[in-house]
């Protein structure tokens, strides 16, 4: 028996093909759930065709976004879409706590393992069904991915710098939608298992209304004021809060804090500055934004971001420096946390990727590796009873 | 029966402003009891006095009538209780003694000087799960930075790859980040909670919202530790899909995302387009082509939609099966009729001053087949200390009433004059405008969710 760790005992059936469903496994697995992934046999599941693959080379074993999202995971090869790999979907789902899917409403249903199907396999499973309008309503069937999804959720509106707001709204980097949801999948699918009411349960989780969730406070602009806003207004946050300015060696953002603006006067070596209304009024600011960028842009671009940081947050100022992705492994404070981590893998060799997103004491998520394609297909067989033979018989049919 | 998944699971909620109080209210859709305390010198000041109804602060308890704090505390107890008195800090741990989970976004050192930090907690309740969200972390070199959102979000490289690349990196301008700590926080706090059912143990919980959203672009993160490549700002490009643009519709600032991901999508918006002549043009018929032609390819393709309406289009090309969507503004998201008919929306009574408004889901998740748990509005200042200090802690009234003499609680708060905001300001802000003001919402909402929508 191995240690206890927070989720052990836990066994869960991942068959998502996008971001979202195979980060809410991947959460699980991490936290020391056994998670199978289930993948269409031959090719694998989709993630393995996502970039970015390890020395370039377009291997289904290398891709960097399929590793990151199945650490810890397992690999069984199985179409269920076929009526004898859903006998053995539903065999495995007896033996489960877990399903995550997300396959467009009524696929599931199409193949014999709808919730209902499923359920009466195992009374107590919780399905986590993830897609991109939910199982219902009039988008139901639209077509979507992570850069569409983010533009209805209502979140993209906002995406624009405070000095231009009329400009083309940008995405937020990287397939925020995605996780977004796939966290709302962890903490339902959590909730769901440490329920007091023990029975089975079919969550429907749509990628758009969790893109809306993440608005939170912001919808109250329109229900209280009226208001659609389409950058941070000044009026509300204070200008430069919300504002990145270039200095010496990349960008900086000003967002003044407790230290006040009048501080920046220390700041930029010029005390007399004080008294300046530009630092005094937020209001003469916002009037002029450029008499104040005048005021600081000689002094920022000659320091760099690290050493305007530094002496800001001395000054009380919760200035920061804009890191790129390059520059977080070698943060002193990522570094003193150990936040990257490192696993061996055996066609990448050695690999490091982000680690853990909280730091429990007594059940500590841990690194791990993703599986190679099919790499557990004997053993979770074997766990629910099928012979060798068994095994064969389906591989000939190439069910696994 | 509306259904609780969390019923009988009970938070302490010492968390203010934005990030925290996002965690809680997760919590707290998924039915637990949260006990938010807040310091009758100290309330939770941002949020309550941001977006007073129909922008009139009222005359009486302005604190209780922000919109912020209305969405961001639905479905909360609140109490006041100053926890810088003796008297205050016995109440407290008498108060985590009977609950499940504490959580805080405090700076890092205050709940140790408080002597309320987890070891001190653990002494009271062996099995309390504690959680403290902080921007980097409870340990290590820069612990003690002033952090926001801003930093937060500056910090974990998501600002360095958002953006237009003639622009400066971009931030969320609707904190992202304080919603990755909180919600992260809250998960961390289930996972937690699923250890103790199993061993009965608690623990101590250490969020820092930049690493909790380093996490989320993993995929990015990967690129450069496999390869050495450090991705830049390309605006809405994709490296791997073109068509992938946020193209201007007809009308004031109206915009639709189209993302196509193979050649059927492609050939089925050439046809849309009425530009059939496309898919055989060298420059555009393989998708390698059309990411390397993206710039000549977006002109056509804006040409075209800037002729429509956005929600028309949308529709239009959906029923092509061309992955797309309009790009909704904040009017748009209310009056949504996806959004609507999935009850995203749940129209909460606030009571005198505000009406019924209604509030976007937290937990935007349903059950299949049961009945959804609505929240009930957010607390004013110290509604619930009877509740919490009689109820649940077996004071009498005259104890209560001595605690309020010795300002140990307290009814109301230090709180500033309420002041609209500057509407006309938003309107005009860097020559622009930073957003829209619809004079006529109350109406608009009234016809989605019903005529008595904010009856004061």
């Amino acid at each position: 028996m191995g240690e206890e760790r927070a989720l052990t005992g836990l066994r869960v059936l991942d068959l998502a093909n996008n971001i979202a469903g195979s980060y809410c496994g991947k959460l699980l697995a991490d936290f020391g759930a056994e998670v199978i992934k289930v993948e269409p046999p031959k090719e694998g599941n989709p993630l393995r065709k996502k970039a970015p693959f390890w020395k370039d080379e377009q291997d289904k074993e290398k891709s960097g976004t399929f590793f990151y999202l199945n650490t810890n995971k397992k690999s069984l090869t199985l179409d269920i879409t076929k009526q004898e790999g859903a006998e053995v979907f539903k065999k495995l789902v007896k033996d489960s706590d877990v399903v995550i899917e997300d396959f467009e409403p009524g696929k599931m249903k199409e193949w014999g393992l709808g919730y209902d199907e499923l359920k009466k396999e195992n009374p107590k499973l919780i399905m986590t069904s993830i897609t991109w309008f939910g199982q219902d309503g009039p988008y139901k069937d639209f077509k979507a991915n992570n850069f569409t999804a983010y533009g209805i959720g209502g979140a993209m509106y906002v995406m624009r710098p405070t000095r231009w707001p009329d400009t083309r709204p940008a995405v937020l980097g990287g397939y925020q939608a995605e996780y977004t949801a796939g966290l709302i999948a962890y903490i339902v699918t959590m909730a769901a298992l440490i329920s007091p009411k023990e029975e089975g349960k079919w969550i429907d989780l749509s990628v758009m209304e969790a893109v809306t969730s993440t608005l939170t406070g912001i919808m109250a602009d329109y229900s209280y004021l009226g208001l659609s806003r389409r950058t941070l207004p000044w009026a509300i946050h204070g200008f430069p809060t919300q504002e990145n300015y270039p200095c010496k060696d990349g960008y900086v953002n000003l967002t003044p804090g407790i230290g006040g603006t009048q501080a920046i006067a220390d700041l930029i070596e010029k005390p007399e500055e004080r008294e300046n209304p530009l630092l005094v009024k937020a209001g003469a600011r916002v009037k002029e934004p450029e008499k104040f960028e005048a005021l600081i842009l000689p002094w920022l671009k000659e320091h760099t971001k690290w050493e305007i940081t530094e002496k800001a947050q001395k000054l009380r100022l919760a200035f920061a420096p804009i890191l790129s992705p390059g520059e977080l492994p070698d943060d002193p404070q990522i570094k003193a946390r150990e936040f990257f981590v490192k696993t061996e893998h055996p066609e990448m060799k050695e690999v490091t990727y982000p680690g853990a997103p909280a730091k429990l004491s007594e059940s500590p998520w841990k690194e791990g590796r993703a599986p190679l394609l099919g790499e557990h297909t004997q053993e979770v067989l074997g766990s629910i009873g099928l012979s060798e033979n068994d095994i064969k018989g389906l591989q000939e049919k190439g069910i696994v | 029966m509306a259904y609780k998944i969390l019923e009988g699971i009970r938070v302490v909620d010492l968390t203010t402003v934005y990030a925290g109080p996002m965690g809680t209210r997760i919590l707290a859709d998924l039915g637990a009891e949260i006990i938010k305390i807040e310091s009758p010198k100290r309330p939770d000041l941002f949020t309550r006095m941001t977006a007073y109804p129909d922008n009139e602060p009222p005359e009486k308890e302005n604190w209780n009538a922000g919109g912020y704090f209305h969405l961001l505390n639905a479905g909360k107890k609140g109490i006041s209780l100053d926890l810088s008195t003796d008297k205050g800090k016995e109440i407290f741990k008498k108060l985590v003694k009977m609950s499940d989970i504490v959580m805080e976004n405090f700076s890092p050192r205050v709940m140790d000087n408080l002597g309320l930090g987890y070891e001190e907690l653990k002494k009271v309740k062996p099995d309390i799960v504690m959680v403290s969200m902080s921007g980097l972390g409870h340990y290590g070199p820069l612990r003690d930075y002033y952090m926001y959102m801003t930093g937060m979000e500056g910090m974990s490289g998501l600002t360095y790859i958002t953006g237009h690349p003639d622009q400066p990196p971009l931030l969320s301008n609707y904190a992202y980040g304080d919603w990755m700590l909180g919600v992260t926080g809250a998960a961390a706090a289930l996972t937690a909670l699923y250890y103790r059912k199993k061993t009965g143990k608690g623990q101590y919980i250490d969020v820092a919202g930049r690493e909790a959203i380093v996490i989320h672009i993993g995929d990015v993160i990967m690129d450069y530790t496999l390869n050495g490549r450090v991705k830049e700002r390309s605006g809405n490009a994709n490296p791997a899909m073109a068509p992938h643009e946020c193209y201007r519709c007809k009308g004031e600032d109206s915009w639709i995302n189209i993302a196509v991901e193979n050649e059927q999508q492609w050939q089925a918006l050439c046809k849309l387009m009425g530009k059939e002549e496309l898919k055989d043009d060298p420059k555009f018929s393989t998708m390698e082509a059309r990411v390397k032609n993206r710039d000549e390819l977006n002109k056509i393709i804006e040409e075209w939609t800037s002729q429509h309406d956005h929600l028309e289009l949308m529709e239009k090309l959906q029923k092509e099966g061309i992955p797309s969507g309009a790009v909704l503004s904040m009017k748009e998201v209310h009056l949504n009729p996806h959004l609507i008919q999935r009850g995203f929306f749940e129209v909460i009574d606030h009571g005198k001053d505000v009406g019924k408004r209604p509030i976007g889901k937290q937990m935007p998740a349903k059950f299949v087949g049961l009945e959804s748990y609505i929240p009930s509005r957010a607390p004013r200042f110290a509604e619930h200390n009877e509740y919490v200090f009689c109820e649940l802690l077996g004071m009498s009234k005259e104890e209560l009433k001595k605690l309020e003499d010795e300002k140990v609680i307290g009814t109301v708060p230090r709180f500033p004059p309420g002041r609209p905001t500057r509407l006309d300001l938003i309107e005009k802000q860097a020559g622009k405008g930073a957003g829209y003001v619809d004079p006529n919402y109350l109406e608009e909402l009234r016809k989605v969710f019903g005529e008595d929508i904010a009856k004061k």
